[in-house]
């Protein structure tokens, strides 16, 4: 699908057929009935994923956990053509299948994590692998994340091996406005286009609090206060709205070619409704400030990361469809996150709101699921009823809701992709591991055999010229 | 290691709370040991004075306190072999940051112990997760300041503190003393690890010259020595093997390195790092140089980590290495009881359940020398009674006691818990304590 734009002289008719509509978490501004834009550019460097279908996968008896607030005891779950084809009892496999014996196996959607530098944090860390934050300026909303993946970083297999099969890239937390992030399914590529989620929206990395100011301010610069933030929030919006309108007069009137240009791009694509903003915002009262300014310039924010006091305003954010990615128990690195409770993901999802857990680790990217278990541990013992069952969407469905993704995935539900995690047990205990974890059907990581463990190109003779890195 | 000394608390005397007499008995727990006599099932404790008097089944015993474990599990008190708690606050708020020296530090003799503030929220808070003992240690932060400073690879002295906040609670001083090799202290040294490593060397020189020939140095009928009298006196509790010399280092040749310096100079040397420890667990275990790992860091983060793996505890302990579990690095002091977490893992990798255990607690004892980690008669009552096994990530400690005096459990994060349960508009909240 290629939109509009990249040639001169674009035509009108292509426009039309450009429906990316993408809801955020509890449903985004969509402007109903408007032509479709390509503010996003959605298609300047197109997914190239695909996975190869070798043979259907039959899951028998196990314990299943689906995502959306149901545990199946003893259940089957077939896998077929990449999809989520039945989920029952005594289901017979297809010919050819794959067949994992379930006995004492609980299974979950695979784990979306919204919020991860892999590839642009890479490992090892060294000066030259520091591509996640530009650091240049308080907007630097023309940048993409995608434009700094190092397909080759090992982390990405350790995070396959919890059980990670989607996960979104973002840039750093330095500016105001850090860029576009990317949702890339879990697999190895030797590009960053072959690990792209298809149609995926983008995010655009916003921050709130103590980090632009820090950065900022210290070099003397605007913003330099938390108003300043606020203020150059604003700003930005106003020229983002003038330059969606220029663009839209342009498309509906014909006339002189606006000139592009890549930042107000990409936050005309969030006021279109194309682009989802993830709001790295640690502090109760600038959360409802961001949610306020979404509303004066018309645009939903999908999601509070780093929401360590998205309990102190669980109420507001239900109200207003915001989701909140948090961790379970990380604090007092910074002033902002000096009010952490343990409950806070149960706080917020007992308040009717979309509530997750999130890593910003590439260590916490391998043990989601045992962050979950303390976050639910934390809300029973708040005196909240939340079970696996429910507990998993923090890992899972919401997520996909977050990255606007969860019609497709994060769930076990027929015609879903076939993203689907085998654990050796109750996913909520520590001793528990992934030991088989399928993307779109397809068995990407097998704990049993170490020919279904991806190892990256840095990983080769790296300790052993002869072995391998473990 | 049964220390049954009269209780000599180093600094201040007696621990706050211990009232004479007072008995304490803990019934029916499934009751970890880790001492010989391994676990009970169903076991009582009694604790007296501070002390455990007596594991048994069935003690028939009027204690003046009595705590139902029934269906609990209880263990020793968590022990975090290297923290800053008291040292700092916030992470990103320097005024509350007493642990890291910036620029020119003083080096060996650098004792954080008056920066210690036992009302810090880090105390109440990682008390509520299990932790009753911790070692305290100084960093050097790598950034900044003059590289060329001879003694910026030592970082100072440690000591150890009990968990219960009491202005008295520091149980034990000059501990241990702390430097860095390998990368860091290539970092620190002015950018090669030989140089680092010349420079711990140089320093033991001198201290033992100085020890062979203190009164001569003193009136000043010396060569002039690199190092001041105050960091050559700080070493000489570790050229005579009274502290041991705690060095961060991760990659294993590195680590030979650190086992040859220590041979050389007779030193108890402790690994805190060791990231590919596994890779030379024969010669730590023949050396019996025993490690403080993040066993849950198994990220090749840096050319010194590429061989970190989940299994590295479990293949550190098979070789005979005596191996304790620290807090993650990401969150190593504000959330140190997650060594639990980490030594769960360290489990689902391969380490004996009961090892996993004492790498939380009776292992760091015996490095440092604490009377506490173990529950057996005459250990100092530091005893957690869990809601399940500690090292599971649904568990949590439902009773903590220091030299035997219940704990609260209450923090800031349960406060603000209680407070915000269910979160609405209105002025309400601010009146609501």
């Amino acid at each position: 699908m290629q939109l509009y734009s990249r040639a001169a002289g674009c035509c009108i008719a292509a426009l039309i057929c450009a429906a990316v509509l993408l809801p955020g978490c509890g449903g985004g501004k969509q402007a109903e009935g408007h032509r479709s834009t390509d503010f996003a550019r959605q298609n300047a460097f197109p997914s190239t994923y695909s996975v190869k279908q070798s043979r259907p996968v039959l899951i028998e008896g196990a314990t299943v956990l689906t995502g959306t607030g149901e545990r199946l005891d003893n259940t089957d779950l077939l896998l077929e053509d990449g999809k989520i084809a039945r989920i029952g009892d005594n289901l017979e496999a297809p010919k050819d299948a794959l067949v994992v014996k379930g006995a004492g196996k609980w299974v979950t959607p695979g784990i979306i994590d919204a919020h991860s530098h892999l590839g642009d944090y890479p490992a090892p860390e060294i000066e030259s692998t520091q591509d996640g934050n530009e650091m240049t300026a308080p907007n630097t909303a023309e940048v993409w994340a995608e434009h700094s993946v190092w397909t080759q970083d090992p982390q990405f297999a350790l995070a396959l091996a919890g059980g990670v099969t989607t996960l979104q890239i973002l840039p750093g937390s330095a500016n105001l406005f850090g860029g576009r992030g990317v949702t890339l399914k879990n697999v190895p590529g030797r590009s960053v286009q072959e690990m792209k989620f298809p149609g995926a929206p983008y995010g655009l990395k916003m921050a709130c609090g103590e980090n632009p100011k820090r950065v900022y301010g210290s070099k003397g610069s605007a913003p330099s206060t938390r108003m300043g933030n606020v203020a150059g929030y604003r700003k930005a919006w106003i020229e983002a709205t003038a330059y969606k309108k220029k663009w839209e007069n342009y498309w509906e009137n014909g006339g002189d070619m606006p000139e592009r240009d890549l930042q107000l791009e990409t936050l005309a694509g969030v006021l279109s409704g194309e682009i989802l903003v993830h709001n790295h915002c640690y502090r109760g009262e600038e959360m409802a400030i961001m949610m306020d300014i979404a509303e004066e310039f018309d645009f939903q924010i999908s999601a509070f990361h780093h929401a360590v006091e998205a309990y102190k305003v669980a109420d507001l954010l239900a109200e207003r469809g915001v989701c909140a990615a948090m961790w379970a128990d990380w604090w007092g690195f910074k002033h902002e996150a000096f009010d952490m409770t343990e409950a806070n993901i149960a706080i917020v999802d007992q308040a009717g709101a979309c509530a997750m857990i999130h890593s910003d680790s590439a260590i916490g990217i391998q043990h989601l699921n045992e962050e979950v278990a303390k976050a639910m541990t934390a809300g029973q013992r708040a005196g909240f009823d939340i079970q696996p069952q429910d507990a998993v969407a923090w890992m899972t469905l919401n997520p996909a809701k977050a990255l606007g993704i969860d019609d497709q995935t994060g769930s076990l539900e027929k015609g879903k992709m076939a993203d689907v995690v085998v654990w050796s047990g109750n996913p909520f205990s520590v001793y528990s591991q992934a030991e088989k974890v399928f993307i779109d059907g397809e068995l990407m990581y097998d704990r049993a055999d170490r020919a279904r463990q991806p190892r990256s190109d840095f990983e080769l003779g790296i300790l052993d010229a002869e072995g391998e890195r473990l | 290691m049964k220390k049954l000394f009269t209780i000599c608390v180093l600094t201040l005397g007696l621990a706050t709370g211990v009232v004479r007499g007072e008995t304490v008995l803990i019934q029916g727990g499934k009751v970890h040991t880790l001492t010989e006599k391994g676990s009970f099932d169903a076991a009582d404790i009694l604790v007296r004075d501070g002390r455990i008097v007596a594991v048994g089944l069935s003690l028939d015993e009027d204690a003046d306190r009595v705590i139902d474990a029934r269906g609990k599990v209880v263990t020793p008190g968590v022990i975090a072999p290297v923290s800053e708690l008291g040292l700092v606050e916030i992470g990103a708020a320097s005024a509350t940051n007493d642990y890291a020296v910036n620029g020119a530090s003083i080096g060996s003799a650098f004792d954080p112990l008056p920066a210690y503030n036992p009302k810090s929220t880090l105390i109440p808070f990682n008390r509520a997760g299990g932790v009753t003992r911790a070692l305290v240690f100084p960093g050097i932060s790598l950034w900044g300041g003059d590289s060329d400073g001879l003694q910026r690879v030592f970082a100072g002295r440690g000591f150890a503190i009990k968990l219960n906040g009491a202005f008295d609670s520091v149980v034990k001083r000059n501990l241990a003393q702390k430097a860095y090799l390998g990368e860091a202290g290539g970092r620190l040294a002015g950018g090669s690890r030989a140089s680092a490593y010349a420079k711990i060397e140089t320093a033991l020189f001198e201290a033992r010259e100085y020890r062979d020939n203190r009164a001569a140095i003193r009136r000043g009928d010396w060569r002039e020595l690199n190092h001041s009298i105050d960091d050559l006196e700080a070493l000489q509790g570790v050229l005579s093997g009274a502290e041991p010399l705690l060095v961060t280092v991760n990659r294993a040749s590195d680590i030979l390195w650190a086992i040859e310096l220590a041979d050389e100079y007779n030193i108890k040397l402790v690994i805190a790092g060791a990231a590919e420890g596994w890779m030379v667990a024969e010669q730590l275990a023949a050396a019996e140089v025993p490690v403080i790992i993040d066993a849950i860091n198994n990220l090749p983060i840096s050319f010194s980590t590429l061989g970190a793996r989940l299994d590295n505890a479990a293949l550190l302990a098979k070789a005979g290495v005596k191996v304790a579990i620290s807090g993650p690095e990401y969150a190593a002091t504000h959330n140190l009881y997650l060594a639990r977490q980490s030594a769960g893992n360290a489990v689902a990798y391969g380490l004996p359940y009961e090892e996993g255990l004492r790498s939380i607690s009776a292992n760091v004892a015996e490095i440092f020398g604490l009377e506490s980690g173990t529950l057996d008669p005459g250990a100092v009552a530091d005893i957690v009674v869990w809601s399940g096994d500690p090292l599971e990530v649904t568990s949590y400690a439902e009773e903590v006691l220091i030299d035997g005096v219940p704990q609260s459990l209450v923090t800031r994060s349960t406060r603000l818990r209680d407070r915000y349960l269910k979160p609405q508009q209105g002025h309400q909240v601010g009146y609501k304590h």
